[in-house]
């Protein structure tokens, strides 16, 4: 070699691949506003839509009179349900097998429903005219309890399907009920908690609270009438799946429909869903010849675009007497709202609920999810979360504190007694699935011995001794939480969203000077894709992540794929980029073989080249064969190299971690100071530290968000209470404590490079974490259970029902 | 949401019970108000303009009266609509406690409201409830005042 080749740890570094602390590319746009988000979008002649929503929760729409609105000067036009019939838009179909009304037809059934759409000349317009535009109701009894709305007599909300007796998810039995959906040995669990030495029961409410982007849902449509080519513009988490239902629903050829999903400005969940405003605009767009754009403010987002959670958690947990559980019973009454649009794989109603048994090794369990329909918003998202898996976590998590309660044993102790062991991997749950890998002890001891538990567990009884000498009048929690996610949705087998199976894709071309494009099915919200998959493509392929530009989002030029969401980004297109990957470098070896003269089976990959075994000083760089790939006749190969890979997962990906929560909570002002929070995570292979970092402190402050405060709250009448941000509770840096974070590394088994994504861990270990903190400061008082969010008026009302103000 | 509140007018129970009754003294006196229309002894219809916070809108609405315990009490009943800003109905029961030269109302009100005035938050919303029925009494005591000194001023001169 001579002295111009970096030696091979400056190579190593030079690719900034697997393990590199890189800084994200995409900030560099995001933080000097240069992003090119869906509003940006401006195109010649467009016209600006908005809905007219309804004030009531449950109503019968009597008239709608739009003359007013239409003689304002810029509106081009109403449209009401009347004016979809003809065309079979007034209702769609949900992602979870219900349908739902695009706008209103004859009723509505929640507060801020679509009614009307208003076209006109620009927003402000559009505003003026909504005002304008006279609606008619009549109110009907409103039902905002989902164990009223299962009473008998209980006001039949969905009127269009009353009589049915079977739902896409088996039969109802109540005009109001959409589904049961079981899992499990419920004889077997029921004879278990009935003969066992110790049961804990309660009830586990699990609030409605709601994603929040900071960038709203919005699109833009532009029907080009003369090649007859639809494009959509628009926030979506699952761009091609959005081309497939537009072309079902609209009937335009699939190949006649571009989507492109811009910048996006945070999903959560929110916009995976697909909601009236994308086919009002693109009808709009239709009729009118036009492009129409259509952007939600913040009210109508809080009040009418997917909500999560909602689930009421009826449990019972059996254990012997020294604390080993032998079985799980839960009941869970789901409200979905007006219309079940959960965005679930089809064949899982309740999403991956069943991984409610956590990190835990119990032999029997059953789970039972009904599914209720009531007068609120629909949706039902993975908030920041795969498919209530934060649902099962924060309720296995809940019940292991009461359980240890009840016991009067330590919740760290009876956590370690009844972890599934290292050596038990691949492990079959109870409720059916298979966990990949774990290590859970190594994780547990390790987050206890940095916290210093002990020590916190003597300060406890202290600060408790001092709170009854009445020396302070503050208490402290420890919240402990070990979470087991369930995430990488999923192997097509048995994961599907409206049919398409849950692979997902990557096509790489390599240039001919030696830099290269990686085109994914996925898309980033704020993830750091164009980071983190060119540096899994660095350490496969030899080309510094620095020369590969990763592009999603755009169905004319990406390979078709299911989207972001539920963590799946990384375990199905990661694999696939790293497969493709393998297959690039597979060619580039025959490529090396010819130019060196040798046989393939003599060429050894060393970081970017290929080395001639026992002949170091003889090699070809990845530069060096993509520049040959183009400019060379190599007999028996194809010029160019390029590769593509679908990749279909033989199973989910199962990170996990132990979260420690620390905190000081007043009780005669309910203020919980949140004094440490610790969070250990192991995603098995770390492709980026520092974007694992961020990801785990954005997740972590979602968490403290839901947990502390975040809701989404009801009145009687079935008004949003919280429709600004006045009102729902979005941290900011003066609310947001110090996080600590730490790994381990459990690499799964099946992961083309042992990845098992981490974006949405904190979000589901960092819920049970503070509320269990909130409640272990008030075990030694006996409370067994106070429903999130834990704001300050609710710790002071739970520390006033314990009779803590004397 | 409730209003309780008690004021003293200072005129004699029958004018005031008079006053309460003449579309043009209390439409004066609410708050907004840009047209009300007597359609019998029992039946008011009104336009009102209403800012609360950030919401500004028109409202059209019914009101039902109840006299038969007239001059000591009646009620009322009512609806009103304000499109996309939301909507209210509501009651109210009114007292008239006779104090010679004066008379003490006392008026206690239930409201329930909806759409994107609820949203707002309760708050803000039952301030500002409170903030116009004060403002409505007061500009109502003077113009009952005003039309005492009016029907005074004749006999005084004659």
């Amino acid at each position: 070699m001579n002295d111009m080749t970096p030696n091979r740890d400056e190579r190593v570094a030079n690719l900034k691949g697997l393990g590199c602390k890189r800084k994200r590319v995409e900030d560099a746009r995001f933080t000097q506003g240069k992003g090119n988000y869906v509003d940006d979008i401006k195109l010649p002649g467009m016209l600006f839509g908005d809905f007219v929503r309804s004030p009531y929760a449950h109503a019968r729409i009597k008239s709608i009179n739009a003359e007013a609105a239409l003689a304002l000067p810029g509106v081009i036009a109403v449209l009401t349900a009347k004016d979809l019939e003809p065309l079979g838009l007034h209702w769609m179909p949900t992602l979870a097998g219900d349908k739902q009304m695009v706008l209103a037809d004859g009723k509505v059934l929640f507060q801020g429903q679509e009614v009307a759409f208003v076209v006109a000349s620009d927003r402000y317009v559009a505003a003026d005219a909504i005002e304008l535009v006279e609606v008619e109701y009549d109110d009907l009894p409103v039902i905002t309890d989902p164990f009223k709305a299962l009473e008998d007599g209980a006001t039949v909300l969905r009127e269009d399907i009353a009589d049915k007796k079977e739902g896409a998810h088996g039969p109802r039995r109540h005009p109001n009920h959409i589904f049961l959906w079981e899992e499990g040995d419920k004889a077997a669990t029921e004879e278990v908690v009935s003969s066992a030495d110790v049961v804990a029961e309660e009830m586990v409410y699990y609030h409605r609270t709601h994603p929040c982007p900071l960038e709203t849902c919005g699109c833009v449509a532009s029907m080009d009438k003369i090649n007859g080519k639809l494009t959509l513009y628009g926030t979506f988490q699952a761009p091609h799946v959005v081309r497939t239902v537009a072309s079902l629903l609209s009937g335009i050829d699939e190949h006649n429909i571009r989507v492109v999903s811009p910048d996006i400005g945070g999903g959560f969940g929110n916009k995976v869903g697909v909601y009236p405003g994308y086919v009002c605009s693109i009808v709009a767009s239709i009729v009118t010849g036009k492009p129409v754009k259509w952007i939600e403010d913040r009210m109508d987002n809080l009040m009418a675009t997917a909500f999560a959670r909602d689930y009421w958690m009826q449990g019972k947990i059996a254990a012997t007497k020294e604390g080993k559980i032998t079985g799980l019973w839960c009941h869970v009454t789901a409200d979905h709202g007006a219309f079940d649009a959960c965005a679930d794989p089809t064949k899982y109603p309740a999403g991956f609920f069943h991984i409610c048994t956590g990190s835990y090794d119990i032999p029997v369990a059953y789970v039972g999810v009904d599914g209720v329909y009531t007068n609120k918003a629909p949706g039902g998202v993975a908030y920041r979360c795969s498919f209530r898996v934060t649902e099962a976590a924060y309720f296995i998590e809940r019940m292991i504190e009461i359980l240890a309660q009840k016991l009067g044993m330590d919740a760290a102790e009876l956590r370690r007694i009844n972890f599934i062991k290292k050596e038990q991997f691949p492990y079959h749950s109870a409720l059916g699935w298979e966990y990949d890998s774990g290590d859970y002890h190594t994780a547990w001891d390790k987050a206890l011995e940095a916290v210093d538990y002990k020590g916190l567990r003597r300060e406890q009884a202290e600060r408790l001794e001092a709170f009854k000498r009445g020396e302070t009048r503050k208490l402290m929690g420890v919240g402990l939480t070990f979470f087991t996610e369930i995430v990488g949705a999923g192997p097509v087998k048995n994961c599907d969203i409206l049919g398409m199976g849950m692979f997902d894709s990557c096509e790489i071309r390599i240039h001919p000077t030696g830099s290269a494009i990686a085109r994914l099915g996925t898309i980033s919200q704020g993830q750091g894709h164009a980071t983190t998959f060119a540096q899994i493509l660095a350490s496969e392929i030899g080309i510094s992540a620095d020369k590969i530009t990763v592009e999603e989002g755009d169905t004319d030029t990406a390979p078709y794929g299911l989207g972001t969401y539920g963590s799946r980004s990384t375990p199905v297109a990661g694999a696939a980029t790293a497969l493709a990957g393998r297959k690039i470098r597979a060619k580039a070896q025959m490529i090396a073989a010819y130019l060196l003269e040798v046989h393939d089976d003599d060429l050894e990959w060393d970081v970017d080249r290929f080395v001639v075994k026992g002949a170091p000083e003889r090699f070809k760089t990845m530069a060096e064969i993509a520049y040959a790939s183009y400019n060379q006749a190599i007999p028996g190969l194809e010029p160019g190299l390029e590769a593509v890979s679908y990749y279909d997962p033989p199973n989910m990906t199962y990170p996990f971690g132990a979260y420690i929560c620390v905190m000081d909570v007043d009780v005669d002002t309910g203020v919980a100071d949140i004094r440490q929070f610790y969070a250990l995570d192991d995603c098995g292979t770390r492709i980026n530290p520092m974007v694992i970092e961020g990801q785990v402190h954005g997740g972590l402050t979602e968490a403290l968000a839901i947990a502390m405060g975040q809701e989404i709250a009801y009145d009687e009448m079935g008004n949003v209470k919280t429709g600004t941000l006045m009102d729902f509770f979005l941290p900011t840096a003066w609310e947001t404590p110090n996080y600590v974070t730490d790994h381990t590394e459990t690499p799964s088994p099946h992961h083309p490079i042992g990845a098992k994504g981490v974006g949405e861990s904190p979000n589901v270990g960092g819920v049970p974490a503070f509320s269990n903190a909130v409640h272990d400061a008030f075990r030694a008082f006996g409370l067994k259970q106070s429903h999130m969010p834990h704001d300050h008026w609710r710790i002071w009302k739970t520390a006033n029902s314990l009779g803590l103000h004397g | 949401m409730e209003l309780k509140e008690e004021i003293l007018i200072p005129a004699p129970r029958d004018q005031v019970y008079a006053a309460l009754n003449d579309p043009e003294i209390l439409k004066e006196s609410i708050p907004g108000c840009e047209e009300l229309i007597k359609h019998s002894d029992t039946e008011l219809e009104a336009k009102v303009v209403l800012k609360i916070g950030p919401v500004k809108a028109r409202f059209g609405g019914n009101v039902t009266l109840d006299p038969s315990g007239a001059p000591e009490q009646f009620s009322l009943v009512g609806e009103g609509s304000g499109g996309a800003a939301g909507f209210a109905k509501g009651s109210a029961t009114v007292e008239l406690e006779d104090r010679g030269e004066e008379t003490l109302l006392r008026y206690d009100a239930k409201a329930e409201i909806g759409g994107k005035l609820a949203q707002l938050g309760s708050r803000l919303v039952q301030s500002t409830a409170k903030k116009l029925a004060a403002k409505f009494f007061a500009t109502f005591a003077e113009k009952v005042t005003e039309a005492q000194a009016v029907s005074e001023q004749p006999a005084e001169t004659a």
